[in-house]
């Protein structure tokens, strides 16, 4: 089953919360959701919408079609009309819809604003009605309500009941029967990424909000007191990510969280964190750009930005989660390989992956191994003599943390010896350089190999090659392309620097043809995985609207 | 402490001869060794400029970071490590020019750092151009017609900000720098101490004589720091004299001690969570 729910309307008219009382419901009775925001950057009027596709399995991707339309307003019914499904459904205020339109009508705001005295609540009778005809139960419904509304439920529960009651019987769509339910979650990518940061330890965040990176700084800040996390709003990027060095020399795990713009700003301070080895995570969340671009849509711009983002050269790790799921364990993995190498961590994720609910299998912090990668107070103290920048075989020098024993630690933006002192002396700057960059040899061990499905041998197939949010849109081509013909497979790079040449160098080497999808107009991982291979992808099925990919559109743009 | 236990030997200091640093370096010394400071207890945050160099001649932990980001980063030290004395330490052009935005954000949050001041109206390290606190008129070879822009006034920037401590000195007088120094850590919340100095290389109008005519003790003049209608004038005064020592203090919990996580513990020496505490979270989501 595929079923495709879109709810629209103006800013300020609770879509928000209308998508997550659908998805919620369905997701209490076992189904898996996928919920996807599209809006303007405003907080009252424009565009507004929630698309929320209910499955019987994991769903990672939203649809441009929809089986039901719940529209609130006139101008977002004429925008959505032409995506709903001929056999759908459109529900709305019967004010809005010509007699003889095939629709499920009600004065619901008449209701809202007469009986309910809450003109606001007109969206949850509509919803009452939509929930009728796909067959969700009334309790269902009425206990999202409480969920998502809180002490606010009243009078959101009785509009849901208004709604219900008062539709008619017909027409019903099939029903969604509730079976039980398996050990699943409902959460966004930015709480994943949040959760995935308290999971690892992380105690301190300073960040200047700038959408979509903000999500993570609010939900640490809101989990600051019960896990101990010092959550600083900074004047600036620039702040941020020099308060978060700061931190982590100091000990701290220490997170920033931006977008590209931010992130931009961040740069110098990303290339000192290379200099004096301290580790730092760094999220940004993709929006398209340049500069201010398009502030809430979605992109997948910042690849070779972010991995050639700093002056000087020094490694790092990047990550871009493919799911939600993803988002938590490699936000997990990111802080302990920066902690373990002593390098800066990027999540790279995008607006769609961050703002998107949708269920997954229960998260576990205990797959992450989280420990400590410094010098406790008892090793410090044997140490007759203890310098931060040793030489050592694998480029990681045994960390110390200040004021834990005698030894002084000492880090220096400047070109310095093994203690930390400035110098410049060019046989010690070439030895540095040297040590430095030996860390991602170790970075490269630690990495997994790149997702391929169908599993095994990839000779003779046509590969979608992703990386990051598109996961989910990529997988389900793959799967309605090999229903016709079982020619394709899907490999899906997560984990991009240092990058798994040798992988990729087995995909070219097997494959019929290899097709790049990405988020941006001019192909960025073909770009990189060029100049590091010589191996360019034969086709670059590019989107750069603003808006996610979708099964749908992959499929069409393979097959053209 | 003696002085001379926090002062690195063995080390080339790049200094140049005659310069206010190393008389600033003294009394920074003096002042660690009148608060009876472990070493491994202080971190000295730096920034880029000949005075961030100080990070290296000193026996404390340093930071050594990035042009106009030294308060920034001690105030993150400070933030994760209350237990810590954290002093940061830095030129004019990098305090108050590429790191102004830092000064006034992390007065407004009053985070108990000392910030040390090395002001000669004159960036040295690049050669000579006119730093914020460069008075209109002043000739460089970039700004050869002079400077037009009105300077920066620090003091008076800080006390309008309500900073905790706000203290003047002059390097030519290192024991009383030193004191002012001390004084500043102790006070807890946002401490600026701005230090005049002269800059024998680039600066041939603000010589050392030139300060010793002009400073005076505002203590000597009975000057009440609570008074901060009173500090502002001294410090906008515009003429011949140039106050020296607390111009203005106030007494007032600082952001360790309103904020309900720092307040209670230094977050980076917290263990680390175990899979079991992140139950209550996830919960949330199920």
């Amino acid at each position: 089953m595929d079923l495709v729910v879109r709810v629209a309307g103006a800013a300020g008219q609770g879509v928000q919360s209308l998508g997550e009382i659908l998805a919620r419901a369905v997701f209490r009775c076992g189904y898996f959701v996928h919920g996807e925001f599209s809006y303007h950057s405003r907080i009252r009027g424009g565009e507004n919408a929630v698309t929320v596709r209910i499955r019987d399995r994991p769903v990672f991707a939203t649809s441009e079609q929809a089986d039901v339309l719940v529209a609130l307003n006139q101008e977002m019914l004429e925008l959505y009309r032409p995506w709903l499904q001929e056999k759908g459904y459109l529900v709305a205020d019967e004010r809005l819809i010509s007699s003889g339109e095939k629709a499920l009508t009600l004065p619901a705001e008449e209701w809202a604003r007469k009986e309910l005295k809450q003109p606001l609540a007109a969206g949850v009778v509509l919803l009452g009605a939509a929930a009728r005809l796909l067959g969700i139960s009334l309790e269902s419904v009425k206990n999202a309500v409480a969920e998502v509304f809180g002490e606010k439920a009243e009078p959101n529960l009785q509009a849901a009941e208004m709604g219900y009651a008062r539709s008619d019987t017909k027409p019903f769509m099939g029903g969604l029967p509730c079976f039980g339910r398996g050990e699943t979650m409902f959460l966004t990518g930015g709480q994943a990424v949040g959760a995935g940061a308290i999971a690892a330890g992380c105690r301190f965040l300073a960040s200047y909000p700038m959408t979509p990176g903000t999500p993570v700084l609010e939900f640490l800040a809101q989990n600051a007191q019960a896990y101990g996390i010092v959550v600083e709003q900074a004047e600036d990027e620039i702040a941020a990510i020099n308060m978060a060095l700061g931190a982590s020399y100091a000990g701290a795990r220490s997170m920033v969280t931006t977008s590209g713009g931010g992130f931009a700003l961040m740069v110098e301070g990303l290339s000192l964190a290379g200099m004096i080895e301290t580790p730092v995570v760094i999220h940004i969340g993709q929006r398209p750009g340049p500069a201010t671009g398009l502030p809430t849509r979605t992109s997948q711009e910042n690849l070779l930005f972010a991995l050639h983002a700093g002056h000087g050269e020094f490694p790092r790790y990047l990550a871009a989660p493919a799911t939600a799921e993803d988002a938590f364990y490699l936000t997990m993995k990111a802080f302990e390989l920066a902690e373990k190498y002593h390098v800066p961590g990027i999540l790279l994720t995008d607006q769609f992956l961050v703002d998107s609910f949708v269920v997954v299998p229960a998260l576990d912090p205990g797959k992450v191994a989280v420990q400590n990668h410094w010098l406790s107070p008892e090793e410090l103290e044997k140490m007759e003599r203890y310098e931060r920048f040793a030489l050592t075989e694998s480029g990681v020098s045994p960390r110390a943390l200040p004021g834990l024993s005698k030894h002084l630690v000492l880090v220096d933006s400047d070109e310095h010896d093994f203690y930390g002192r400035i110098t410049e002396d060019l046989g010690i700057r070439k030895v540095m350089v040297e040590k430095r960059l030996r860390k991602e040899q170790g970075l490269a061990k630690e990495l997994e190999a790149p997702w391929t499905y169908p599993q095994g041998s990839l000779r003779g197939r046509t590969v979608l090659l992703g990386w990051g949010s598109t996961f989910g849109a990529i997988r389900e081509a793959v799967e309605i392309l090999n229903e016709k013909e079982d020619g394709y497979a899907h490999v899906h790079l997560r984990e991009l620097s240092p990058l798994p040449t040798e992988a990729l160098e087995r995909v070219w080497n097997q494959a019929k043809e290899v097709i790049a999808i990405e988020g941006n107009a001019t192909g960025q991982l073909g770009k990189l995985i060029s100049a590091d291979t010589g191996l360019r992808p034969h086709r670059l099925i590019a989107r750069y609207d603003g808006r996610p990919f979708t099964s749908s559109g992959i499929v069409q743009e393979v097959s053209r | 402490m003696n002085r001379e236990a926090y002062l690195t030997d063995g080390v080339e200091i790049a200094w140049c001869p005659g310069c206010g640093n190393f008389a600033i370096r003294q009394a920074l010394a003096r002042a660690l060794g009148i608060l009876e400071l472990p070493p491994e207890r202080v971190v000295l945050v730096t920034g880029i400029g000949q005075a961030a160099k100080i990070a290296h001649y000193v026996n404390v932990n340093g930071f050594n970071g990035l042009h106009g980001r030294t308060v920034a980063a001690a105030a993150g030290i400070k933030m994760v490590r209350p237990d810590l004395v954290v002093i940061a330490e830095s030129g004019d052009g990098d305090l108050y020019g590429e790191g102004g935005n830092h000064l006034i954000h992390n007065i407004r949050r009053n985070v108990d750092i000392t910030v040390i001041a090395h002001d000669n109206r004159v960036y040295g390290l690049t050669k000579g151009q006119a730093s914020p606190t460069a008075a209109v008129g002043y000739k460089t070879r970039a700004q050869p017609f002079g400077v037009i822009s009105r300077p920066l006034h620090p003091l008076a920037l800080a006390i309008a900000l309500d900073a905790a401590f706000v203290a003047q000195s002059f390097s030519g007088e290192v024991e009383r720098t030193a004191e002012l120094i001390a004084e500043g850590v102790r006070h807890r919340g946002f401490s600026l101490i701005n230090v005049l100095h002269p800059c024998p290389s680039w600066n041939r109008v603000q010589t050392f004589a030139w300060y010793k005519e002009r400073v005076y003790s505002v203590e000597k003049e009975g000057h009440d720091p609570r008074d901060q209608a009173a500090a502002l004038k001294l410090a906008l005064a515009e003429g011949d004299r140039i106050p020296t020592g607390i111009l203005y203090r106030r007494e007032g919990p600082s952001f360790e001690d309103l904020h309900p996580v720092v307040s209670r513990t230094s977050v980076a020496l917290s263990p680390l969570p175990q899979p079991a505490d992140l139950r209550p979270l996830l919960a949330r989501f199920q």
